[in-house]
């Protein structure tokens, strides 16, 4: 039982088990990769003039080693999938050194350093067997048309269609019910929550909760509330409104040629009522004039 | 004073110019209420000034009378002493003795009055959101409250002096200067707006050429949204912030409403210009000024409104009629208001015909008609046109009413609606008579002369074709169509009362003869005795045939030979009175008969009610082949007597008819529950009308489920409202609502989905409720328990989930008019009544607070005032009557004691623990001196009064011990004195002019009122004055006369006041002296100087009004209509000219 768990927490607990032993052939060979990591990091140790260390300090180099190697195996993938190749090459790992910023020019240098520690080769292990894909259903055999050579067929539940919901109720009825009934259970408890944080009134004295209705607060302008309708009422309102409006401006263009001439002979100063300035070109009604400026006082 | 109060304010101007018409005019006296008066100048000349308004209280000294009798009395006399067509006022003028030579020599006087208006009670109504921002931002608004009643009232006095009287005429100049934010709609054109020199405020300069009364003058200032009207740009709406959209859609229509009324009229609309304004709080839904109307602006709707529309079409189309009869030609008297409100309120009538169709009009005559009728019989008659010789009270021509109806100002509200339903109800009596085209033809002559004698500048004496009078209506009808309607005038207009007939008829076989009688009640209250044609229609089988039948004195029977044989064609169609040919299934009908159906006044020419006895197969046979509205309405409601299967398939039937009127169809519905329920021992199958709502509105696949909302089709959707809450009102053998109904009810709240519908459901939800409301039943109570949440009845919880919910929602999605809200609050009354829940008010007093919309407030009074009655609680009482004291809307308090009365605690005739001494005195003062500063609200106060203790001394008081002997003496050792004016008035009444010289200003024609009001008790009143705390603010009535006149007015005031020796004003002449008395110690005084007032005024800042006035005010003479004014009017030419620049 506990091993089974074990290789269900995967990588991360490798570190814990360290130096345990070992149950399965995937464990030993993460273990020896990783004994082989600690290893190299306490050769660089050596060589830089370290007599000794924290088994701490050098878990946390290891562990360090280990992702930045991951990551350039992890980068060199992805760049050679960008270019649709499978198996990563030269070029994508140093495209990969290059973009983690590393400079590819000092590793030949490096790696030829004299003082460099040679260490021995990992203890062979046998590369974890990949368990076989769960197999369902019988694979389709090819058809006379298809050469052999050609790969098999997947497994038959990756291409054939395999439902897993039920046929969506069309029946009107079940529908309107449906809405109804959601709609409801959506105002109730949208009511009942705004009831329950904040002030609330009772048609019964000893029972407070079972009707709450929410306090009536008086507004400041009640009318608004009462006479404008909701913004989502009010957006039909709008569309259909100023399709009609079209109709009217229409009309006025036509309507009251001489009102145009006695508008522009006002003078412009003053405050123009900012709404509807387009409209006023057409419309001498005095509401809509400027605001004159007061008048020198003359003396009589 | 606090921030808020520096809002309510306006200082003010007013310049008269005076053309004296007599020699001697040495007194001017003006109307002017709650104005406080800082300076009078006549010509340059300081003159001294009286004010005295004896209507602030109108019972001086504390009598214990409390009788109504009293009071109305005491009331009538009060208002009389001001009354401007009398030549009355509030403020006397005694014009400098320097200028009596300018008088004598009937030369222009001027007057320049000075005065201001601080938080005026009434007449001016502020509105001014409690909110953060500027005053544009928060959407304070002020306007002129007056009504149409209140207009009629002549509330204009209310803020600023003038003659307050439909008949003095004169041209206006108006200036209001207001904050740069605000816009000051008024009377008449804008000629220029004009910035001040801060530029912080902007002056509105108007003229109106037009001559006009001052009771057609408003004013309306708030930060309004325009809107030029796109169709005539003459025309202006005003609405206040964020309304502009509904504006836009509500007044789409207006130009259609001109166009029918210039039309028929053949008159253009007689100003240059109209503006609509709508404002919060209005005081009535619609009243109209010259060029201008003011309107609620809950009228404002969006295009998503069903309901609302053809009520704000209603509205503007009444206040257009106003304009033309009522603000452009207005009345010669109070006695003549009939005449304007029926003309305006015909051709209203005719407006409504032509955009809402016949069927529409002739249900509206009936339904008004019902509606007189009622009233009339139940509180006595309208008269229209009363005549007061020599103004004694015993003359008085309606003894039945606990008012007067010799001034609007004591009119109770019910009687003058009423008043003015008959009015238009008796012009389309005369139009029967002389048809409408001659009609027209006489409305067309009055305007015409009097747009021509407006446009006479120079000759005020021709401006009296503008007033119309009963006498000059009468001889135009008889000019123009040559026909005597004497005696319809006498009948209806001269004489008050309906007409109640009672028929029956058999059939003689043997001469084919059908024998009608018809019976008169003629004794009861509010009928009168009709004698003249009556028009019967009788459908046989052959056709339809009119017979005209003579009503005489002693005559009952009415012999009316038939044309067909009670032999039946077999297959034959029988032909109708429009014409139409149908079959009709003749099994029914009586087999010995030919008469189908009989219809008494079908035309409804006569302020009738019939009650008519005929078979119950006849009333099946009119519901269903009748094609007149009315006649089916009449069906409908005999049916109710007849609960037979029969029945039930006739209005069944009109049910499903489609062409059938709605409204018909509406009122089949309730009658289909009421036969229901009185058959609901044989009753057969599902519940009425449940299979044909099914069929109608129902999905066809599963008839449980309502279709989603679709109300494109009106007709169906008002049968769509309807069906549901007459369907809750069956009720199964134990007096319950059927399970079956109650669910279905229930689905179809349910179900019901607007999303797809482009029209709101707001008010078909709000019947839903209105449905699970009539559904109720009282609760079975076992042993008196209290009402808990665990004892409530399964039905009950269901119908309160959905009430609680839908409340809820409604407050986070508001619904047009919160109809929801409304419908709820009644539905938990309706519970609490029966029972079901606990019997509390706290809920709806919350509701009832200011800050709600209006309609929820006055739901929430409609059920506290149910509360008061049934639990007879004087805690809610006295909550609502200071309610009714103290709330900030004209609206609400005149509602609560309208709801009041219509639904009383108690009445005379009950005894109840509320009916005490306290609530008489606080009642009465409230009448006496706390609702002065409002026409209508007294009136109401005086009506609630006589619903509860009636007319005489209220039963709960203890005996007055020797109080009545006391004043018996009182009256008797006063009336000496007083006996002179009142004869002197008398004498001198014969020659109006001399009034003027004389100042006899005041009359009391009742000795009554002479006795009681009179010096009794001075020291009372002294005490009473004396008690005023010394550096109190003065009030609104009190007098503030320029400080210099003090030294030398103080001595002339005396003199003045002893020519006034009036029964009131010796009180008054008291309080005037400890106002003197006191003035140096009153801070009101610092407010002379000009520059503080300009500190303070935020809106209106100088009310300018200059006058050219016709005439020096005369009392009217009714009978010779301005004569002694005419050729005596000179005018000021260059005044008028500098107008014409």
């Amino acid at each position: 039982v506990f091993s089974v768990h074990m290789v269900g927490e995967g990588s991360v607990s490798i570190c814990s088990i360290a130096g345990k032993a070992t149950s399965s052939p995937a464990e030993n060979y993460l273990l020896a990769r990783r004994r082989t990591l600690q290893v190299v990091v306490s050769a660089l140790l050596t060589e830089s003039g370290f007599e000794s260390a924290e088994k701490a300090a050098v878990e946390t180099l290891t562990e360090m080693l280990q992702s930045y190697i991951t990551e350039i195996g992890r980068c060199a993938k992805a760049y050679c999938e960008h270019t649709a190749r499978s198996v990563p090459t030269l070029s994508d790992t140093v495209v990969t050194l290059i973009e983690m910023g590393f400079n590819v020019d000092t590793l030949p240098i490096y790696a030829k350093r004299s003082q460099r520690m040679v260490i021995t080769a990992p203890p062979v292990t046998n590369a974890p067997v990949t368990p076989k894909a769960l197999s369902a259903g019988q694979k389709r055999t090819h058809p006379a048309h298809i050469p052999s050579h050609f790969p098999e067929f997947p497994d038959p539940h990756t291409y054939i269609k395999t439902p897993t919901f039920r046929e969506p109720v069309s029946d009107y009825q079940v529908v309107r019910e449906k809405a109804a009934t959601q709609r409801r259970d959506v105002e109730r408890a949208l009511t009942r929550f705004i009831a329950k944080t904040g002030e609330t009134q009772s048609l019964f004295k000893d029972d407070i909760t079972t009707f709450p209705l929410i306090a009536a607060r008086p507004s400041t302008i009640p009318y608004l509330s009462a006479l404008l309708p909701s913004e989502l009422e009010l957006q039909a309102l709008e569309e259909t409104d100023s399709s009609e409006q079209d109709d009217q401006t229409d009309g006025e263009n036509t309507d009251d040629p001489g009102a145009d001439k006695e508008n522009s002979m006002l003078p412009p100063s003053g405050v123009v009522p900012s709404t509807k300035a387009s409209e006023d070109n057409v419309i001498d009604n005095p509401y809509l004039r400027p605001v004159k400026k007061p008048k020198v006082r003359r003396k009589k | 004073m606090s921030n808020e109060d520096l809002y309510h304010k306006v200082v003010g101007y007013v310049e008269l110019t005076i053309f004296p018409t007599v020699v001697n005019l040495n007194r001017i006296k003006l109307n002017s209420k709650q104005c406080r008066i800082y300076r009078v100048r006549v010509n340059d000349l300081e003159a001294p000034f009286l004010y005295n308004d004896p209507t602030l209280e109108v019972c001086h000294h504390e009598s214990k009378q409390r009788n109504l009798n009293y009071f109305s009395s005491a009331y009538t006399a009060a208002v009389s002493a001001v009354d401007p067509d009398a030549g009355h006022g509030e403020l006397v003028i005694k014009v400098p003795s320097e200028l009596w030579k300018q008088g004598d020599d009937l030369k222009v006087l001027k007057v320049y009055i000075e005065f201001s208006l601080d938080q005026p009670k009434g007449g001016l109504h502020f509105v001014v959101p409690d909110v953060e921002g500027s005053m544009a931002e928060r959407g304070a608004h002020v306007f002129g409250s007056c009504d149409e009643k209140m207009k009629i009232f002549s509330c204009h006095r209310f803020w600023f002096p003038c003659v307050d009287s439909y008949s003095e005429l004169c041209t206006w100049k108006l200036e209001f200067t207001v904050d740069a934010s605000m816009v000051a709609v008024s009377c008449g054109d804008l000629v220029e707006t004009i910035y001040t020199h801060d530029m912080r405020k902007k002056t509105f300069h108007y003229i109106l050429p037009i001559p006009t009364a001052a009771p057609n003058i408003s004013l309306a200032v708030g930060p309004f949204e325009i809107l030029v009207d796109p169709y005539m740009h003459e025309v202006t709406h005003f609405c206040l912030p964020q309304l502009l959209p509904l504006l836009k859609h509500s007044m789409s229509f207006l130009h259609e409403i001109f166009e029918f009324y210039e039309e028929i009229l053949t008159c253009r609309y007689p100003y240059s210009c109209f503006k609509t304004v709508f404002v919060d709080e209005a005081y009535v839904q619609v009243s109209s000024y010259a060029s201008m109307s003011i309107f609620s602006t809950n009228l404002l709707h969006s295009a998503m409104i069903i309901d609302q529309t053809p009520q704000t079409r209603r509205c503007l189309a009444q206040a257009l009629a106003q304009q033309f009869f009522g603000c452009f030609i207005s009345r010669m008297s109070w006695a003549d208001e009939w005449v304007l409100k029926g003309i305006s309120g015909y051709i209203y009538g005719l407006y409504l015909k032509k955009t809402f169709g016949v069927n529409e009009y002739r249900h509206w005559i009936k339904q008004e008609l019902d509606k007189i009728v009622e009233y009339e019989l139940k509180m006595g008659g309208v008269l229209l046109h009363p005549t007061f010789s020599g103004g004694k009270e015993k003359d008085n021509p309606t003894p039945h009413l606990h008012f007067s109806i010799k001034h609007p100002h004591t009119l109770s509200w019910e009687y003058y609606k009423m008043f003015q339903c008959k009015a238009h109800l008796v012009m389309r009596l005369i139009e029967n008579r002389i048809s409408m085209e001659f009609m027209l033809q006489v409305f067309n002559k009055l305007l015409s002369l009097a747009s021509t004698a407006s446009s006479q500048k120079y000759q005020s004496h021709m401006w009296s074709q503008m007033l119309l009078s009963t006498h000059a209506f009468l001889k135009s009808i008889s000019n123009v169509s040559g026909k005597d309607i004497g005696p319809l005038i006498k009948q209806w207009v001269d004489q008050s009362g309906v007409v109640k007939f009672f028929g029956s008829f058999a059939f003689n076989r043997k001469r084919n003869v059908l024998e009608l009688e018809i019976r008169q009640d003629y004794t009861s209250s509010g009928t009168q005795k009709y004698v003249g044609p009556i028009k019967v229609t009788v459908q046989e089988l052959d056709g339809s045939f009119n017979h005209m039948l003579q009503i005489e004195e002693n005559s009952l029977k009415h012999d009316i030979p038939c044309h067909s044989k009670s032999r039946r064609n077999k297959k034959k169609k029988i032909p109708l009175m429009n014409g139409e040919e149908v079959d009709m299934d003749l099994s029914a009908m009586d087999a010995d008969s030919p008469l189908l159906w009989i219809r008494i006044d079908p035309d409804m020419s006569i302020l009738r009610k019939v009650e008519f006895e005929q078979a119950d197969f006849m009333w099946q046979y009119q519901l269903r082949y009748e094609r007149d509205v009315v006649a089916q309405e009449e069906a409908i409601s005999a049916l109710e007597k007849f609960p037979t299967p029969a029945s039930r398939l006739a209005l069944t039937d009109i049910l499903e008819q489609e062409q059938c009127f709605y409204k018909v169809r509406m009122q089949a519905c309730f009658c289909l529950a009421k036969i229901a329920n009185a058959m609901v021992s044989t009753w057969q199958g599902p519940p009425a009308m449940k299979s044909l709502f099914t069929r109608m509105f129902c999905c066809k696949s599963c008839p449980n489920i309502v279709k989603t909302n679709n109300f494109i089709n009106f007709q169906s959707y008002f049968l769509q409202k309807t069906m549901p809450v007459a369907m809750a009102l069956l009720r199964d053998v134990q007096n319950l609502c059927p399970k079956d109904v109650l669910n279905f009810i229930l689905d179809l709240i349910k179900y019901n989905d607007n999303r797809k519908n482009k029209f709101s459901d707001n008010y078909y939800r709000a019947d839903l409720i209105e449905a699970l409301t009539n559904s109720l039943t009282p609760a079975i109570s076992i042993n008196n328990e209290v009402r808990t949440v665990d004892n409530l009845n399964a039905d009950v919880r269901l119908i309160l989930e959905e009430i609680t919910r839908f409340l809820n929602m409604e407050k986070l999605l508001p619904s047009f008019r919160n109809t929801i809200t409304v419908s709820c609050l009644r539905a938990i009354r309706q519970l609490q009544k029966n029972g079901h829940i606990p019997s509390d008010p706290s809920l709806f007093k919350s509701y009832a607070q200011y800050g709600h919309f209006v309609d929820v407030r006055i739901a929430a009074l409609e059920a506290l005032v149910d509360y008061t009655r049934v639990e007879r609680s004087s805690g809610e009482l006295q909550w609502l009557l200071s309610m009714v004291q103290n709330d900030p809307v004209h609206y609400v308090r005149h509602k609560i004691l309208g709801l009041l009365c219509k639904n009383p605690p108690f009445t005379k005739t009950t005894d109840s623990a509320l009916c005490n001494e306290a609530l008489v005195d606080q009642l009465w003062k409230f009448m006496n001196s706390g609702a002065s500063h409002d026409w209508r609200l007294r009136c109401d106060a005086v009506n609630l009064y006589y619903m509860l203790f009636g007319l005489t001394r209220p039963s709960c008081l203890p005996l007055p011990e020797l109080g009545l002997v006391l004043n018996l003496k009182e009256k008797k050792a006063v009336l000496n004195p007083t006996i002179k004016p009142e004869l002197g008035v008398g004498a001198v009444m014969d020659t109006p002019a001399s009034i003027g010289i004389h100042g006899v200003g005041m009359s009391y024609p009742d000795p009554v009122s002479l006795g009681v009001c009179g010096v009794g008790q001075p020291p009372q009143g002294l005490k009473r004055k004396a008690d005023t705390p010394l550096g109190s603010p003065p009030e609104p009535g009190q007098i503030l006369q320029q400080q210099d006149d003090d030294g030398r007015g103080f001595n002339t005031m005396e003199d003045e006041d002893i020519d006034m020796e009036t029964v009131h004003d010796s009180q008054a002449f008291i309080h005037h002296h400890l106002n003197l008395l006191e003035r140096p110690s009153t801070p009101g005084k610092h407010t002379h100087t000009h520059t503080h007032t300009h500190t303070h005024t935020h809106y209106i800042h100088v009310l300018k009004t200059l006058l050219i006035h016709g005439k020096e005010k005369l009392p009217f003479n009714r009978k010779k209509p301005a004569k002694p004014a005419s050729g005596r009017g000179t005018h000021l030419p260059q005044l008028v000219g500098g107008e014409g620049d």
